[in-house]
């Protein structure tokens, strides 16, 4: 009993580094894909344009940021960079970070808009051009709005994948939730630090797991 | 003077040839059926008026404007777009499966192009949206999603939001193909009543009877091409092409 005591008295003295670091964790992973899907949409419509070269500019877009490691991506942003060209030095960590994650998902994203938006029935942009609606009037009116469902499900995938993969930015020496857990256990020399880690890591991808069941059902509404 | 004339029309994928040499002639007011067996092109036909195919060759005025003049593909016309969309907008489509917007109401359905295109204030639009819905049977269904809606009354739905956008001619593709059996009347009912106000309609049909009984005239096409066009007594009951002769012996 009391060996139990002094187990939860440790761990309740790794909360407050755990919870502050997880800050990075969480705002890493948000800014992330709420950029990658701006991006992202930008680059699905790219796709989807009749101009070639903005296709093919896209679609290599897609290529590269998906089909490179990420780790390698936040490397080359972080510490190649600055060797190529030292205007490009970035002092903060966060924003080097923010930079590899948002450009690495908008190319993820990229390709989940973009199937979303070609799965609507083809009826339904031709009944809107038959009534006069413009391109873009289809596609923002018509179109999106229906994509808009089936895209919750993947990209809420794509979030917990994000927030999972944050835990590579401590290899830039930013200290985030996995950071601040492996200080812990060096510095302690303790493996049960990873069990409040890990809660607090489910705590994020349950909640966010809820959030977006919430937001499927609300666009599921007219079915 | 001819609403809709069209000269000629050729339309081809590739080697194969879907519409060959197609001429229409469409008075103001009338009621044209058309008909023929599967792959006729009568669909492609109806849809390249309406630019949703684009033809080969041939010539299209709608009342009067010249909206295609093409050799080869290419549209010698020079319209500009807001001109083309214009004389586009002078046909309102109604389409076999209906392609109602599922994320709208009913009556945001209706009153959405009017809005958009005619730039209708929102209450002036869904004022004429409602005499419209009202026209075609729904009012008790304006603020329903048309997930709650039966066949039948999807496609008067559609019929409503054809016409929101004031259209001289309508065009029916095969509207009540998609539907079952007990829901086909009440679309029916619908274009008669539509027929006998004195709207032009060009309606591509599996209907027999009912473009017997509503159209002044029927074109018979197969294989590309009209084989024989006139009244409905003329054609019906005195058909002059063996192919229409056989047609008709088989769905009457």
């Amino acid at each position: 009993m009391e060996k139990v005591m002094e187990i939860l008295r440790q761990m309740s003295g790794w909360v407050d580094p755990l919870v502050k670091s997880s800050g990075i964790t969480l705002s890493l992973s948000v800014l992330s894909v709420i950029i990658g899907i701006l991006g992202g949409t930008f680059i699905a419509l790219g796709r989807i344009s009749k101009n070639k070269l903005i296709n093919k500019v896209c679609g290599g877009y897609i290529f590269l940021f998906r089909g490179t490691p990420l780790l390698m991506q936040l490397f080359f942003i972080y510490y190649a960079l600055p060797l190529a060209i030292p205007a490009m030095t970035l002092n903060n960590r966060f924003v080097a970070a923010l930079i590899a994650f948002s450009v690495n998902s908008a190319a993820y994203q990229a390709e989940i808009i973009r199937a979303a938006i070609q799965s609507i029935d083809h009826g339904q942009a031709e009944a809107a051009r038959s009534l006069g609606l413009t391109p873009n009037q289809t596609m923002f009116l018509v179109i999106i709005p229906q994509a808009i469902k089936r895209m919750i499900p993947p990209i809420g995938n794509e979030f917990i994948m994000v927030l999972k993969d944050t835990s590579l930015v401590s290899t830039i020496a930013l200290v985030d939730l996995m950071k601040r857990t492996s200080q812990i256990q060096s510095s302690q020399a303790t493996a049960l630090v990873y069990l409040p880690s890990a809660v607090i890591y489910l705590i994020f991808t349950g909640v966010f797991t809820w959030l977006f069941n919430r937001l499927e059902h609300h666009h599921a509404r007219y079915e | 003077m001819a609403v809709i004339q069209a000269i000629d029309i050729c339309k081809k994928f590739g080697d194969l040839e879907v519409l060959h040499n197609v001429n229409l002639d469409v008075e103001k007011g009338e009621v044209v059926g058309i008909i023929g067996p599967s792959g006729a092109g009568k669909s492609t036909f109806l849809r390249a008026l309406n630019h949703l195919e684009t033809i080969t060759s041939g010539k299209i005025y709608v009342d009067g404007h010249l909206l295609d003049d093409r050799v080869n593909g290419i549209n010698r016309t020079n319209l500009p777009k807001k001109k083309e969309t214009e004389i586009l907008l002078e046909m309102g489509m109604v389409f076999q499966r209906f392609n109602i917007f599922p994320h709208k109401t009913v009556l945001e359905n209706v009153a959405l192009a009017p809005q958009k295109v005619r730039k209708l204030s929102k209450p002036l639009a869904e004022e004429r949206a409602k005499e419209l819905i009202a026209r075609v049977g729904l009012t008790d269904k304006l603020d329903v999603y048309p997930a709650k809606l039966s066949g039948g009354q999807l496609q008067r739905v559609a019929i409503a939001r054809a016409l929101a956008m004031e259209p001289k001619i309508m065009l029916f593709d095969e509207p009540t193909s998609a539907l079952d059996p007990e829901l086909v009347g009440e679309v029916l009912s619908v274009m008669r009543s539509l027929a006998e106000s004195g709207m032009t309609m060009l309606i591509v049909t599996h209907e027999i009877a009912f473009a017997r009984e509503v159209a002044n005239k029927i074109i018979f096409m197969s294989g590309g091409e009209v084989l024989e066009h006139g009244a409905p007594r003329q054609l019906f009951e005195n058909a002059q092409n063996e192919k229409t002769r056989a047609f008709l012996n088989a769905v009457l």
